[in-house]
């Protein structure tokens, strides 16, 4: 078994070697781990909330946990996607610089057979070194903007359209559990009062998830 | 050897092969959309590479933090599962907790990388030791971009793991004055 010292030592080499090269995989992955500390957080807080009784930390438990993996998920697959397409455009020559283009010129890469297509990628051409600084300067610079602009729209549209969706749902399903009515009875949970809706959000730290 | 067995197997069933090759064909596709663009301003391109050199994790809430301002709150405005008073409070509330977690998101990550940056010395003789405990063994210099993008990552995992508890210590408190702060403001300007 590996001592602790061990194992730090290679935990560092390893985030050298992964993220060292690929800033916008960096950015993409903390960004992940943010949302999972910042639910484990908000999960946390309604374990140990003495406010909370035993048949409400039953259903806001849960509750906290599917939040979170909305956060989560839609995070996850959004921002990699932008990252994932931005990296690929750069990779496969569609998006490039002059002097990328010169190269790949000089090297023969022909438009239609090659640029744009899955299987094809700069990194892997025999005179890569020559243009190499200049090629990956820029796919990191792509890739940040790209992270950066998929981290807007999902933090910032996605995530909250889903999450007042599904806030709104799990409202009406608690009023049904309440009254014993089916849900597709419910109408939208309308008229929510002042007072209701100040000791709903004070019962946690959140109404929704506090971003780290 | 059992384990790679299971995934030689797995890999050479006709359902695997039938999801890579949709998963190419929709990548393909969404490449396909994409017009071919060379860029040639100077200008533009220098701005993509110091964006990727310069653009850490703090940098990125502060852009998030700023964009949230400008989206949020109207998704909040126009949500009308609720009454148009519990509309207004959870309106401030979304403004307070963007700028509280901005704030802190963004100090505590900006001073944990700037922490690392101190503990990642290259050794040398005079550079004491505890100021390389975050130091890879397989960095050859600490100037390259790969370095300071290595130290971007860690500050950023250390800063993540401190704001576990500063999401409660300092943001909760903070939105709650912030959206009681603005909430009184807005009865005021009512009056």
């Amino acid at each position: 078994m590996k001592s602790p010292a061990h194992l730090f030592s290679d935990f560092k080499n390893v985030m050298y070697k992964k993220y060292g090269e690929n800033p916008g995989q960096m950015l993409v992955h903390t960004g992940v781990l943010g949302w999972i500390l910042s639910s484990l957080a908000q999960v946390t807080a309604v374990v140990f909330n003495d406010k909370i009784s035993p048949e409400q930390k039953t259903f806001l438990i849960p509750q906290e946990a599917a939040d979170a993996f909305v956060n989560i998920v839609s995070f996850y697959v959004i921002t990699s996607s932008f990252k994932n397409l931005a990296s690929k455009l750069v990779s496969t020559g569609k998006l490039t610089t002059k002097p990328i283009k010169e190269f790949l010129t000089k090297q023969g890469v022909n438009s239609s057979e090659h640029i744009g297509k899955i299987g094809f990628n700069i990194e892997n051409m025999a005179n890569f070194q020559d243009i190499k600084s200049d090629y990956k300067a820029f796919k990191n610079g792509v890739d940040v903007v790209a992270s950066t602009a998929g981290s807007i729209i999902s933090c910032n549209i996605v995530t909250p359209i889903l999450r007042n969706e599904y806030a709104s749902k799990q409202q009406k399903k608690a009023i049904a559990k309440m009254h014993g009515t089916d849900t597709s009875e419910l109408k939208s949970p309308r008229g929510i009062s002042m007072d209701t809706y100040i000791k709903l959000s004070s019962s946690k730290y959140s109404s929704g998830s506090l971003k780290v | 050897m059992a384990l790679s067995g299971i995934r030689t197997y797995i890999m050479n069933t006709p359902l695997y092969k039938g999801a890579v090759s949709a998963y190419r064909g929709a990548k393909q596709k969404g490449l396909d959309v994409v017009p071919e663009s060379v860029y040639s301003n100077e200008k533009i391109i220098k701005g993509i590479k110091t964006t990727g050199e310069k653009i850490s994790s703090a940098e990125q809430r502060l852009i998030l933090g700023a964009s949230a301002l400008m989206s949020q709150p109207f998704i909040d405005a126009s949500n009308k599962n609720v009454d148009e008073k519990t509309r207004k409070v959870s309106v401030a509330r979304t403004i307070a907790k963007i700028i509280a977690g901005t704030f802190t998101g963004y100090f505590i990550r900006k001073g944990c990388i700037k922490g690392i940056k101190a503990l990642s010395q290259m050794p040398g003789k005079d550079v004491p030791k505890w100021k390389t405990i975050f130091t890879p063994k397989n960095a050859k210099d600490n100037t390259s971009d790969a370095f300071l993008q290595y130290r971007n990552a860690i500050g950023t995992v250390v800063a993540l793991v401190v704001m576990m508890f500063t999401n409660f210590l300092i943001d909760a408190p903070l939105t709650k004055f912030l959206t009681n702060t603005f909430i009184k403001h807005g009865e005021d300007d009512k009056k």
